[in-house]
């Protein structure tokens, strides 16, 4: 039996799958804050699985973000280079919201008399100028202890190429000093870049001690209730690591629950052998969405916390599967500004109040009371019939706004749902069209509670052909996690021009990075056999910053690869930047993926087939297709379509937290999984 | 409220206006980041100078991306310059592009901040501009980087581009990238930044056709008309809210970087039921160095303040400007003509922001700060790398001190008011790419801008000489003339260059300099000064004061002298007040 557990805002999530049966199976309830494992262990009662059936264990959790967002860590100090304690506090000095004359910059989470300076210096080659003054740590010490200090950071100048005085002070302050939470930055990020370098360390501190004791609380309960000798945490980079692993490098967890659900998208492209896809997860409060080329997601180390365009945020250079996030989605409020335009969003009415139609006290009208109005979403079916929508409040509210516009209730409603479509497809083209990738080469893979109710208007915009709505889409990011592998990345900053890189340098530099991630794993107890590497190199034409990822082939390179590898290079430059230049060209970032295998369930087949889609009726429903006006549409119930069943829109599939939309004229079939695939007929 | 519908050609539904609009700001946005991704100078990808955006086909400005607050509102003039010289008589065809520099015209500040434009055609007809500028490291003249602080005549300065034909029929002009080519000191790195220009013209030109295509011309028209009603809209309803009346500002421009100066600077703002008017009369008229600003430059400084009065997040568009009237006089350090130096015209556009802010500050408190530091800092180092012993440019500007609000203390190490989105470029990017040292990048806690909230600190960083010269070109302003402070708070503190030579005699300090020359092992020490304060820091609560001194942002003599709070060395104990302070509590 393998299970997955989601943290959430709201509500903790579990997925089950047996393997001896193949059943898939959820349970859902409520987070429970500050003790976040309670609901882990609640949602495990409320399956009703046994726990001792339990030999694969995985968790996606919530708890290093809340920490970091409400300030809520260990008192954290710094120890860097002389003359550059201010770093962190400098920031990059930017100002990202340029007209507001009154900004207030990231306060930094060491304060000043809590940074550190030791006399020391490596330069940009790795050649010592000052040698370490090691009396100095000793004297920080005394004093960090004296002030109760729980977490320290410890990050000098150009450590990505020399780290030798990084470890040595970790060293004297693990011996002298073994119960203080320590991150040595290198250990954590090999780019350079000193703030950036510096903020991550320092947040991954600052987390330490509560992720190590909400890691340790959840494994004691685990171990009460007997389940599972394998259990892993999600990580950013959409792989998981062990529990044992994961009480070092906590800050690799911040984006640990979204990931899973990109993931799944990248798993589902797999089993239908669509190697480019859109993953795009609608929820309450925001949209999410992330790209899938050639099957692999991808990753940056680009990563900021509380980064908007009115606020710098905070740098964790950790890598994270590049998602583009925007405030957008079923709880979105939709208003009118001073001068009579209508917007929908950024705010949310979230689970409390909620939408209107709620009847929890919402007053403001969102994207979830514009569906009800407009006939997509089923009164008496929301949530699985959990709150009956209230469709007369939907509408008054709508009407408020709708009269304000000069409109009827419907034509704000729908307007409503367009200007929302709107601001996803803005989101969808940002991970797409704009890195230079085409949206009719991809599938849209859609879920989220909100996923598959707005997919097809999405798709239809963006000319995608092809929209697939897996199995329980609204619980889909701990069904990703249930299919995971472990995921080591190390990311080495080494800046070589290309012209002067032999392919000894290559293989020599691969190997280290090979032999760091073997030693990673023998650490996790996967043998190497187990163990599968990807290379990508950042590459840039000199004089560039940014880089381009290219995939470095995964054996002995010799002069005819490297060469292939520059030749990659331009042609994705091309693509990304519509030119190529005759310039040289310069590594800069050497990164290596490993994945530890690990064995995963067998996906299984419906074991329906050949049942006709009108078994599966339930009933007929007026439904507002936009330019198709409102239509006479059929509702189907999700659970009893069998496999290769197929249907024609106008058309609603309703399954207890979701409801697919099918628009007249498009066709959708129940694949062998349970999957419902939507051709768009393009 | 009802929409205005003013001179639509097509009947629009409100929800089809919202998505066209919406998509029109996301052109901007995405020409932005296609510039920022492709550009091969620091300048631009690191402190992003530079905007991009669309214009209708008059040459009103439809949306802009900035990563700078000095360019709002430029780009309109450049494409107003193209409209006058080549579509008016019928000389622009599809795949056309312009560049243009022109300081004194055409939407042009200094030689360095080229613009392209490129007219978008939709059945044979134009109807916008895909426009764009950037700050180019090199455009030739007589000091590497181009710009610097003792040039007398534009001819100094550069190469200039009169808004001539870069591309014709969608074909680079060949001749005119060899003329560039030969004019320019780092060829490879100026066309560089010409092809990232070109290519997010051509992004703006993609986009804008689809949504022709998707939408109709009318419509998008119609879409664009209304998007600048709607902005002017927003703009006159944030103007009433000011208080109605006539405020009044002087200030002193330190010196024209060739001995010449101090020059004082004034303003009269009259706000009214629906007119924001900003009157220079009086200003010292344009000098011999290259401090001069232009009208664009007067313009563009004009604009950044009144966003910032009428909401930050106001769209960027023509609409939202049309409430602004300019009064000055011609030949002004405001309005230089040809051939007045203006080569660090920004130091003298940062004052006409900084002018009106200084009227408004006591009337619109919450949206204005006291004083920050104001000027740019810009630096050039120009060098060879020690490794390869190839010729470098660091060309960056610095972080400094911010003043105190209302409600809050100045915030420490910001960029100025002219930068925006502008990252300071780390050390170790700084040391591999120019290989230089830098002994510390630290806060500027050497006092300034004492108040009941306090100015935030400025910063210090050293860079050490590690090849055998390197050459120094700075141009920190407000070295003589400091931040203000508000509502009986201190000003703020200097920013000032210190040399600190090999032979042991004192730092040379000054605010400009030209090719200032370094040895090995000499040290150039960029120092920003503090931001003013606001409130007299005899009110500053004494628990603040404490942290304060225990975080070192002040000294304990400080915090007597200033603060009116007695500390005891070491345990930072409070032993008393100070009379002064006891005098005021009475």
């Amino acid at each position: 039996m393998r299970i997955a557990t989601d943290i959430g805002g709201t509500f903790t999530d579990l997925v089950y799958l047996d393997e001896k049966t193949g059943r898939v199976g959820f349970a859902k309830v409520d987070t429970t804050p500050p003790n976040f494992e309670a609901g882990v262990i609640n949602t495990i009662g409320k399956a009703g699985i046994d726990p001792r059936e339990v030999d694969f264990f995985v968790h996606g959790t919530t708890v290093i973000i809340n920490a970091l967002t409400e300030r809520k860590g260990a008192k954290t100090a710094l120890i860097t280079t002389k003359g550059f304690r201010d770093v962190l506090e400098i920031g990059r000095g930017n100002r990202p919201d340029l007209y507001n004359f009154y900004y207030r910059k990231p306060k930094p989470f060491v304060p000043r008399y809590l940074r550190f300076e030791i006399e020391e210096r490596i330069n940009y080659k790795g050649e010592v100028l000052k040698p370490l003054k090691e009396e100095e740590i000793h004297r920080a010490i005394q004093r960090l202890r004296a002030e109760g200090v729980e977490a320290v950071a410890i990050c000098f100048l150009h450590s990505y190429v020399n780290p030798a005085h990084e470890r040595r002070c970790a060293e004297i302050v693990r011996a002298e000093w073994p119960e203080v939470a320590l991150t040595v930055s290198h250990e954590i990020t090999r780019e350079w870049r000193e703030y950036e370098r510096t903020s991550t360390a320092v947040l991954n501190s600052y987390v330490m001690p509560t992720a190590r004791q909400y890691i340790d609380r959840l494994a004691e309960r685990l171990e009460h209730l007997g389940v599972g000798r394998s259990r892993y945490i999600m990580q950013s980079n959409g792989g998981t690591t062990s529990f044992q692993q994961a009480r070092h490098s906590q800050i690799q967890m911040v984006e640990s629950g979204p990931v899973a659900g990109i993931f799944g998208a990248s798993v589902v492209g797999r089993l239908l052998d669509e190697k480019n896809v859109i993953a795009l997860d609608i929820g309450g409060t925001t949209v999410k969405c992330s790209l899938i080329e050639n099957f692999e997601m991808k990753v940056t180390t680009e990563y900021k916390i509380e980064w908007t365009r009115e606020f710098a945020g905070y740098p964790i250079k950790i890598p994270v599967v590049d998602i583009v996030e925007i405030g957008a989605g079923g709880g979105s409020i939709a208003w009118i500004d001073a001068a009579g335009s209508l917007h929908v969003g950024p705010q949310s009415a979230g689970a409390v109040p909620g939408p209107v139609c709620y009847s929890r006290g919402g007053t403001s009208a969102t994207v979830t009371d514009a569906n009800l109005v407009a006939g997509r979403i089923n009164p008496n079916y929301f949530l699985g019939g959990e709150i009956k929508a209230d469709i007369a409040k939907a509408q008054e509210a709508i009407g408020h706004l709708a009269e304000r516009l000069g409109v009827t209730t419907d034509e704000a409603a729908l307007g409503i749902i367009r200007l929302a479509n709107a601001n996803m497809v803005n989101a969808l083209k940002l991970v797409s069209v704009r890195r230079g990738h085409d949206p009719r080469d991809f599938a849209l893979v859609a879920f989220g509670g909100g996923g598959s109710m707005h997919a097809m208007a999405l798709a239809r915009e963006l000319r995608v052909k092809k929209v697939v709505i897996p199995v329980a889409p609204a619980v889909f990011s701990a069904w990703g996690m249930l299919m995971t592998d472990l995921r080591y990345d190390v990311i080495q900053t080494s800046i070589r021009r290309a012209d002067q890189f032999s392919p000894e340098d290559a293989n020599a530099l691969w190997r280290e990075l090979e032999a760091e991630a073997a030693k990673h794993y023998v650490n996790e107890r996967i043998r190497p056999e187990q163990v599968v590497f990807s290379r990508f190199a950042d590459m840039r034409y000199l004089g560039q910053e940014h880089t381009v990822k290219v995939p470095v082939p995964t054996v002995k390179l010799d002069e005819a690869l490297l060469e292939e590898t520059r030749v990659r290079f331009h042609q994705l430059h091309e693509q990304s930047y519509t030119f190529r230049l005759e310039s040289p060209i310069e590594y800069v970032n050497f990164h290596l993926t490993a994945f530890g295998t690990v064995s995963k369930p067998e996906l299984v087949k419906l074991t329906t087939r050949g049942v006709a889609a009108r078994e599966a009726m339930k009933g007929i429903r007026k439904v507002h297709f936009d330019q198709e006006g409102w239509q006479e549409a059929v509702i189907y119930e999700r659970s009893k379509l069998a496999a290769g069943a197929t249907l024609t829109g106008p058309a609603v599939v309703e399954e207890p937290a979701a409801s697919t939309v099918v628009f007249p004229g498009q066709r959708l079939t129940v694949d062998d999984y349970g999957n419902l695939i939507i051709e768009l007929g393009v | 409220m009802r929409l205005v519908n003013r001179a639509a050609s097509v009947d629009v539904d409100p929800f089809t206006l919202e998505i066209v609009k919406n998509t029109l700001v996301a052109i901007g946005d995405e020409m932005f980041y296609a510039l920022e991704r492709t550009s091969k100078s620091p300048i631009i990808y690191e402190v992003l100078d530079y905007a991009c955006g669309l214009t209708d086909a008059e040459g009103q400005l439809i949306t802009q991306g900035n990563g700078v607050t000095g360019f709002l509102g430029t780009l309109t003039f450049a494409v107003k310059d193209a409209i006058e010289k080549f579509a008016r008589k019928g000389l622009l065809e599809p795949g056309d592009m312009i560049i243009t520099n022109d300081p004194y015209g055409g939407g042009g500040t200094h030689l360095s901040d080229v613009a392209l434009v490129m007219p978008i055609f939709y059945d044979s007809q134009v109807v916008a501009y895909s426009a764009n500028k950037a700050h180019w490291t090199e455009v030739g003249g007589k000091d590497p980087g181009s710009w610097t602080t003792d040039s007398t005549e534009v001819y100094q300065e550069g190469l200039q581009f009169p808004c001539v034909k870069l591309f014709k029929a969608g074909q680079v002009i060949d001749s005119m990238v060899d003329l560039i080519a030969a004019n320019v000191r780092m060829p490879d790195m100026t066309l560089g930044d010409m092809w990232a220009q070109v290519a997010a013209l051509r992004v703006g030109e993609r986009r804008l056709s689809e949504v022709l295509g998707k939408y109709g011309k009318d419509m998008v028209v119609t879409c664009m008309g209304r998007l600048l009603d709607q902005g002017e809209q927003l703009a006159r309803l944030e103007l009433s809210k000011l208080p109605k009346g006539v405020y009044e500002a002087e200030d002193f421009i330190d010196d024209d970087g060739i001995g010449n100066g101090p020059f004082p600077v004034r303003v009269k703002v009259t706000i009214t039921d629906d007119e924001f008017i900003c009157d220079f009369t009086g200003t010292h008229s344009q000098v011999p160095g290259p401090v001069n600003c232009t009208c664009t430059g007067l313009e563009s400084g004009l604009r950044s303040i009144l966003k910032a009065l009428v909401g930050p997040n106001t769209p960027t568009n023509e609409g939202v400007f049309r409430p602004l009237r300019v009064i000055c006089p011609p030949r002004t350090i405001f309005t230089a003509e040809r051939p007045a130096a203006v080569s660090t015209y920004w130091e003298t556009m940062e004052y006409v922001t900084d002018l009106v802010w200084k009227a408004l500050a006591p009337v619109v408190p919450g949206r204005l700060t006291a004083g920050h530091f104001l000027s740019v800092c810009g630096v050039v180092v120009a060098g060879n790398h020690p490794d390869t012993g190839e010729l470098f440019l660091l060309v960056e500007p610095q972080a400094g001190g911010w003043g105190a609000g209302i409600d809050k203390d100045g915030e420490n190490g910001l960029v100025c008011v002219g930068d925006g989105e502008t990252y300071i470029i780390p050390v170790e990017v700084t040391e591999t790419r120019h290989g230089i040292l830098v002994d510390q990048y630290a806060l500027n806690t050497s006092g300034g801008g004492a108040g009941k909230y306090r100015g935030g600190r400025g910063l210090v960083r050293d860079y050490r000489i590690i090849g055998d010269e390197a050459y120094l070109t700075a141009t920190f302003g407000r070295h003589k003339f400091l931040p203000w402070g508000m509502a009986e708070g201190k000003q703020g503190s200097q920013n000032a260059v210190h040399i600190l030579h090999k032979d042991g005699r004192p730092p040379v300090v000054f605010g400009k300099t030209a090719r200032y020359r370094l040895v090995k092992d000499e040290v150039a020490r960029l120092i920003t000064g503090a931001g003013g304060g606001w409130g007299n820091p005899m009110e500053r609560p004494v628990r603040l004061v404490v942290d304060d001194v225990r975080n070192e942002y002040i000294s304990i003599d400080e915090a007597e002298a200033d603060y009116g709070v007695v500390l005891e060395p070491g345990t930072l104990k409070v032993l008393g007040l100070t009379v002064e302070r006891e005098a005021l509590k009475k």
